[in-house]
C-alpha cells in the first residue's frame, strides 16, 4: 500500500514537474505565436510545393504563425470555406471563381496570384482534324464548364467562330477519349493533364492552343483571404506572404528539395510527374507581370480581362469592383527584388 | 493482398477447424488472378484499361507505408462511424418501437435524410468539423445508420405478441421484454443490417476523404484517379476491397458467436 502510494506521489511530482516545465516554455513561444491555416484548392502535390517548403523549412514560424495546410477535394470550395472563418488563408480556383464568389456577395479579398497567364491550353493532335482555332467549328471539343468554357467560346468568337457551331461536352477526369480519338480536342492544365498527354501521344505529335494567342488571359490559383481578417489582421496575412514567398523561392532554387518534401507528405505521387509540374508551375507563376514584380503580383489588366470576359458570358451579372475584389497592399508590402526569382 | 484476405479467410478456422474450408478459397483467388494476369499479357490489354495484378502488387509493395497508414486511418473511420451508426440505430428503433406517434413524427425525416447526396452533406460537416478524423466518422455515421434502424423494427415486428403478452402477465417490466425478448428475436435482422452498414460506413469513409486530407484510403484514390494512375487506382481499389472483406468478416463471426442459434449459416 505504501510502496503504492510512493508510486503515485512519484507520478504526480512526475507529471506536475512536467507541467511545469511545459508552462514555463510554453508562453515565451506561444505569445506572439497566432494559428492559422491555409486550404488548397487541391491534394498534396507540387502545385503547391513552395508552401510546404516554407512549413518545413519553418518559415512561417518565424513569423510567428502556427499554420495547418489543409488540403482541398473536389466539392470543395475554398471561397466558401474562407469567408465562413473556418480557414484562414485559402489557395482558391483563379480569377474566375473570386469573381462568381464576390458576384454572390461572399466577403472574400484576393491578395496574390499565383498563375499569372492562363494555365490550360486546348490540344489537338497534329496529324487530326484541327490545325488551328477556327478548325474547332463542328468538332467535338471536352472542357471544365468551371471557366475554361468560357475562355474557349472568346477564343472561337475571336476568329469568327460561333460556339454553338462546335459540340463541346464536358470533360470528365480522364484524358483517354482524346488519346483514343473519340474526342478532336481536349484541355488539359501545363501542369497536370498535358503531362498525360504528353506521356501518351507523345508531346511532338500535338498541337497546342494557348488563350494568350487569342488575347485571353486567365489567371488562376488566387490567394484569398476575408474581409474580416483583411481589415483586422494585415500584419498576419503580410507575414503570411512574406513566408510563403521565401518557401517559393527555395523550391525553385532546390526542386529536387521541395520535391523530395512534396514525396515525403504523399509517397504514391509519380516523382517524373511532380517534377514536370514544378517546372511548369515555375513558369506559370513568373510569366506576365511577375517577371518584373515578382511573385503573387496583382496583374490589374489581366484580372480586368478575365473580369469583362466572365461579365461578356453572364457567368457573373455586371463586372466585379476590381479594387474591392483584389486588394495589392499587401504583397506590395514586399519588394519586387525579395520577390523576383 | 493475397496476406489480408488470408486472415480474413482463417477466421472461420478458429471458429470451426476446417481447414480445407479455409485453404480453398485463398487457392481459387490465386488461380484467378493466375488467370487475369496471364490473359491481360495473352490479350495485350493496355494497362489504362487493366493493369496486370502483379503489377498492381508491385505498386503497393513500391510504397507499402502510404498503403498502410490510408488503410489505418479509414479503418478508424469506418469503424467509429460503423460502431456510432449501429448503436444510434439500434437506439431509434427501440424508441421508435415504444412510441408510436415519435415514429410517425421523425421516422419520415430518417428517410428524407438520406435522400441529400452524401456529396452535399459533406461539404458541411466540413465546415462544421474541419478536416479531422471526426468529421469522415460523421458522414459514416450518416449513411450506416438507417439500414441498422430499419431491420432492427422489422425484427421487432416479428415478436409475437402473445409471447410479449406472457411475459407481461408474469409481471415483467418494458426494460425486461426488451432485453429478454425484443432485442433477441431482433438479432438475426440486425446482423444482416450490420453488415450492410460495415460496407456503407467505409464508403462513408471514403467518400468523407474526399473533402480534403492527406492520409487514406480514400486520397490515395482521388490522388491516382486525377494523375491517370491507373495502376495506383486499382491498387487503392484492392487494399480498399480488403478493409471491406475484413469488416464483414468481424461482423459476420460476432453474428456466428452471438445469433448461434440463427439458421442463416
Amino acid at each position: 500500500m505504501l510502496n503504492r502510494r510512493n508510486v503515485l506521489a512519484a507520478f504526480a511530482a512526475a507529471a506536475i514537474g512536467l507541467q511545469g516545465i511545459g508552462m514555463g516554455a510554453a508562453p515565451a513561444a506561444a505569445q506572439d505565436m497566432v494559428d492559422a491555416s491555409l486550404r488548397l484548392k487541391w491534394l498534396t502535390q507540387a502545385q503547391f510545393a513552395g508552401f510546404y517548403v516554407a512549413l518545413e523549412k519553418g518559415y512561417y514560424k518565424e513569423e510567428g504563425i502556427n499554420l495547418t495546410i489543409n488540403p482541398g477535394g473536389p466539392n470543395l470550395l475554398t471561397e466558401n470555406l474562407v469567408a465562413t472563418g473556418a480557414d484562414t488563408f485559402g489557395l482558391s480556383g483563379g480569377t474566375d471563381s473570386v469573381f462568381a464568389a464576390r458576384d454572390k456577395g461572399m466577403p472574400i479579398v484576393c491578395i496574390g496570384v499565383s498563375h499569372q497567364v492562363t494555365p490550360f491550353v486546348f490540344v489537338s493532335h497534329k496529324d487530326g482534324p484541327v490545325q488551328t482555332v477556327a478548325d474547332f467549328k463542328g468538332k467535338k471539343i471536352t472542357t471544365w464548364f468551371t471557366g475554361a468554357n468560357h475562355v474557349l467560346s472568346a477564343m472561337l468568337s475571336k476568329v469568327g467562330v460561333d460556339p454553338k457551331e462546335a459540340d463541346i461536352q464536358p470533360q470528365q477526369v480522364s484524358v483517354t477519349p482524346f488519346v483514343d480519338r473519340q474526342v478532336d480536342v481536349v484541355t488539359a492544365t501545363r501542369y497536370n493533364e498535358l503531362y498525360v498527354i504528353n506521356q501518351r501521344v507523345g508531346k511532338d505529335k500535338l498541337d497546342l492552343f494557348v488563350p494568350e494567342d487569342s488575347g485571353v488571359s486567365f489567371p488562376r490559383d488566387t490567394l484569398i483571404v476575408s474581409e474580416q481578417t483583411a481589415a483586422e489582421k494585415p500584419e498576419l496575412i503580410e507575414k503570411f506572404l512574406r513566408a510563403s514567398v521565401k518557401g517559393w523561392k527555395d523550391a525553385f532554387a532546390n526542386e529536387k528539395e521541395a520535391i523530395d518534401i512534396i514525396m515525403k507528405i504523399s509517397p504514391t505521387l509519380d516523382r517524373a510527374q511532380q517534377e514536370f509540374m514544378l517546372t511548369e508551375v515555375k513558369t506559370l507563376m513568373t510569366a506576365g507581370k511577375a517577371s518584373t514584380d515578382g511573385l503573387f503580383t496583382i496583374d490589374k489588366t489581366a484580372v480586368g480581362s478575365a473580369n469583362d470576359l466572365l461579365a461578356q458570358y453572364g457567368v457573373i451579372s455586371k463586372p466585379v469592383d476590381l479594387d474591392a475584389a483584389f486588394n495589392a497592399s499587401f504583397i506590395d508590402t514586399i519588394p519586387a527584388e525579395e520577390r523576383r526569382l | 493482398m493475397t496476406g489480408v484476405s488470408t486472415s480474413a479467410a482463417t477466421l472461420p478456422v478458429a471458429s470451426t477447424g476446417r481447414v480445407h474450408a479455409a485453404v480453398k478459397p485463398v487457392l481459387w483467388l490465386a488461380l484467378g488472378l493466375l488467370a487475369i494476369e496471364v490473359l491481360v499479357m495473352a490479350l495485350e490489354i493496355r494497362p489504362y484499361y487493366l493493369p496486370r495484378p502483379s503489377a498492381i502488387a508491385a505498386n503497393i509493395m513500391a510504397t507499402p507505408g502510404a498503403y498502410l497508414a490510408g488503410l489505418w486511418r479509414t479503418f478508424l473511420e469506418t469503424a467509429l462511424g460503423f460502431v456510432a451508426g449501429s448503436l444510434f440505430g439500434v437506439l431509434m428503433a427501440v424508441i421508435f418501437h415504444r412510441w408510436v406517434t415519435l415514429r410517425e413524427l421523425f421516422f419520415p425525416l430518417f428517410v428524407v435524410s438520406q435522400t441529400i447526396p452524401v456529396i452535399a452533406f459533406g461539404a458541411v460537416v466540413v465546415l462544421w468539423f474541419g478536416n479531422t478524423l471526426f468529421a469522415k466518422a460523421v458522414i459514416s455515421f450518416y449513411i450506416s445508420f438507417l439500414p441498422v434502424t430499419v431491420n432492427t423494427l422489422l425484427g421487432f415486428s416479428s415478436v409475437d405478441p402473445r409471447q410479449v403478452q406472457l411475459m407481461r402477465s408474469f409481471g415483467a417490466n418494458d426494460v425486461q421484454i426488451l432485453r429478454r425478448l425484443y432485442l433477441p428475436a431482433a438479432l438475426p435482422q440486425l446482423f444482416v443490417a450490420l453488415k450492410l452498414a460495415s460496407s456503407l460506413a467505409l464508403v462513408g469513409a471514403i467518400v468523407g476523404e474526399w473533402f480534403g486530407d492527406t492520409t487514406g484510403l480514400g486520397v490515395l484514390l482521388l490522388q491516382a484517379m486525377y494523375n491517370e494512375n491507373v495502376v495506383g487506382i486499382w491498387a487503392t481499389i484492392v487494399v480498399s476491397a480488403c478493409l471491406g472483406m475484413g469488416l464483414y468478416s468481424l461482423v459476420s463471426l460476432a453474428e456466428r458467436k452471438i445469433v448461434f442459434w440463427g439458421g442463416e449459416q
